[in-house]
């Protein structure tokens, strides 16, 4: 196959699978399964960064988003509340 | 039933954006295609980054790392006062909570159990070496001050998670690393006016986060050291402090932030009523 | 040519499409913590977005705005002005981003703070409590 079509067609992937995983995210309830779907979204971020060519942001996005901010709300969760809305 | 409901609106989402892209794609709109020239502004930057002839060449082959420090150094110091007023704000919320840490001796003896505590020491050495070479080659390889500062302030949480916050508390307590991030922001502040203290011994004049002698300007920091290795000039000291601020930053919030809840809303509401 | 049209629209599009979904999550979910993931992935896909606009169409591949060979020669510099991508829009969303991790670090103190004196995370229930 052409390699520039290749290159396209995984960012296109990358993308509409981050589509999927933004959805998913937002729309659960329990909102320890909504942390582990935005850091498989920041996980697909991280592949389109770098098939643009920005090997700069890519290195600076992974541990902050993946690493960081999945742990620290994590904490947030364990110290407050589980459930978003009442329970039914 | 609410399965199917999300399934349906899944691939609803995933068939409206292929369709819409296809037909701005075959209607004749392009949304957007990626050019074939890039912006002049860009070609000055590509073409001035390493390269002798120019005087306003910054003499580092990565051309991110030099926008950030040299072309656009003042973005950078403003970010860092940001991102330092935030450390400021945070720690006024939980005052009080810092001192009583260090006057009481809490013994607490757990943590998760042997293999995870023996493979936890072996990550943590690697964690940081991997950290200290993005510093380090900042100025050759993709890298530089944050992105090293950020993958070094993964250790210690992996620390508080397999040992306990007493432990990471006694060893870098939070004032402690209050103390050793001003004294990484100070490092910073000092290589801006480096080479116009330099200057000004001499009798000369020379600009704020200068790094290579400009035009009426005849100082700067050597840029090769002999004749093969790049220096990078200024760029080297702003990458290892930055690293060193942000890391130290990093590790005075997660021990703040994990502290136990029974313990911490006892101390921090007694001020508040 | 079509097809490349077509693969790029997909990747601009559907950053639309993440805008939108994560707005909707920022004004209607009533928990704070799930505002506050909404937020995050808005900022990011924004941060995409502005590097998406430094890319170019060059036919086997670009080049990231890094020289390999030290010293240079001009030939080797004009090859790189002509294959390599813009670098300043990257310069910038570095800072973006550290200035975003400031703003998200401060909420989440926020928020546990909030807690502790109101016992809630609802946002409805906040705002019916007038004190």
């Amino acid at each position: 196959m052409n390699i520039v079509i290749l290159h396209y067609t995984l960012m296109a992937i990358a993308s509409l699978l981050s589509v999927v995983s933004v959805y998913l995210a937002i729309i659960e309830r329990d909102l320890v399964k909504a942390v582990v779907y935005s850091a498989l979204q920041s996980t697909f971020y991280a592949l389109l960064f770098y098939l643009i060519m920005a090997p700069d942001i890519f290195l600076t996005y992974v541990p902050v988003s993946v690493g960081l901010y999945t742990a620290l709300i994590l904490v947030l969760i364990k110290k407050t509340e589980r459930f978003e809305g009442e329970e039914k | 039933m609410k399965r199917y409901i999300h399934v349906v609106v899944i691939v609803t989402l995933i068939m409206l954006t292929i369709v819409l892209s296809a037909a701005f794609a075959l209607g004749g709109i392009a949304l957007y295609l990626p050019p074939r020239n890039v912006r002049s502004l860009a070609e000055i930057f590509l073409k001035t980054t390493f390269n002798p002839e120019y005087r306003i060449s910054p003499m580092s082959p990565e051309a991110v790392t030099a926008i950030v420090w040299d072309y656009r150094g003042l973005d950078t110091l403003f970010e860092t006062s940001v991102m330092f007023l935030a450390i400021v704000g945070a720690l006024t919320l939980f005052r009080g909570l810092s001192e009583k840490l260090s006057q009481e001796e809490i013994e607490y003896r757990g943590g998760l159990s042997v293999i995870v505590k023996t493979v936890t020491r072996i990550a943590i050495v690697m964690i940081i070496a991997v950290g200290a070479s993005l510093a380090l080659h900042g100025h050759l390889t993709p890298g530089g001050g944050f992105q090293g500062g950020a993958t070094i302030a993964v250790a210690p949480m992996l620390i508080i998670i397999t040992f306990s916050t007493y432990y990471m508390s006694r060893s870098i307590s939070v004032k402690k690393a209050v103390l050793l991030r001003s004294i990484g922001l100070s490092v910073i502040a000092l290589t801006t006016f480096l080479v116009l203290i330099i200057a000004l011994t001499q009798n000369s004049t020379a600009y704020i986060f200068q790094n290579q002698p400009k035009v009426y300007a005849d100082y700067g920091i050597p840029s090769y050291l002999g004749n093969t290795i790049v220096l990078g000039g200024t760029l080297l000291l702003f990458n290892a402090a930055e690293t060193f601020a942000v890391a130290f930053g990093f590790i005075a919030l997660l021990i703040l932030i994990t502290i136990p809840e029974d313990y911490a809303k006892t101390i921090v509401l007694e001020g508040e009523e | 040519m079509e097809a490349v049209q077509f693969l790029f629209n997909i990747v601009v599009v559907s950053m639309i499409m993440n805008i939108a979904v994560s707005l909707y999550g920022v004004f209607a979910r009533p928990s704070l913590i799930k505002k506050i993931i909404a937020l995050t992935i808005f900022s990011d896909t924004v941060n995409l977005m502005v590097i998406l606009i430094g890319f170019r169409y060059v036919e086997p591949n670009p080049l990231p705005p890094i020289l390999t060979t030290i010293p240079p020669t001009s030939t080797d510099i004009s090859t790189f002005v002509q294959k390599a991508i813009d670098p300043l829009p990257q310069a910038l969303v570095l800072t973006a981003i550290v200035i975003g991790l400031a703003v998200t670090l401060f909420l989440i103190f926020l928020t546990i703070q909030t807690y502790r004196i109101y016992r809630t995370t609802d946002v409805k229930k906040i705002a019916k409590l007038r004190g």
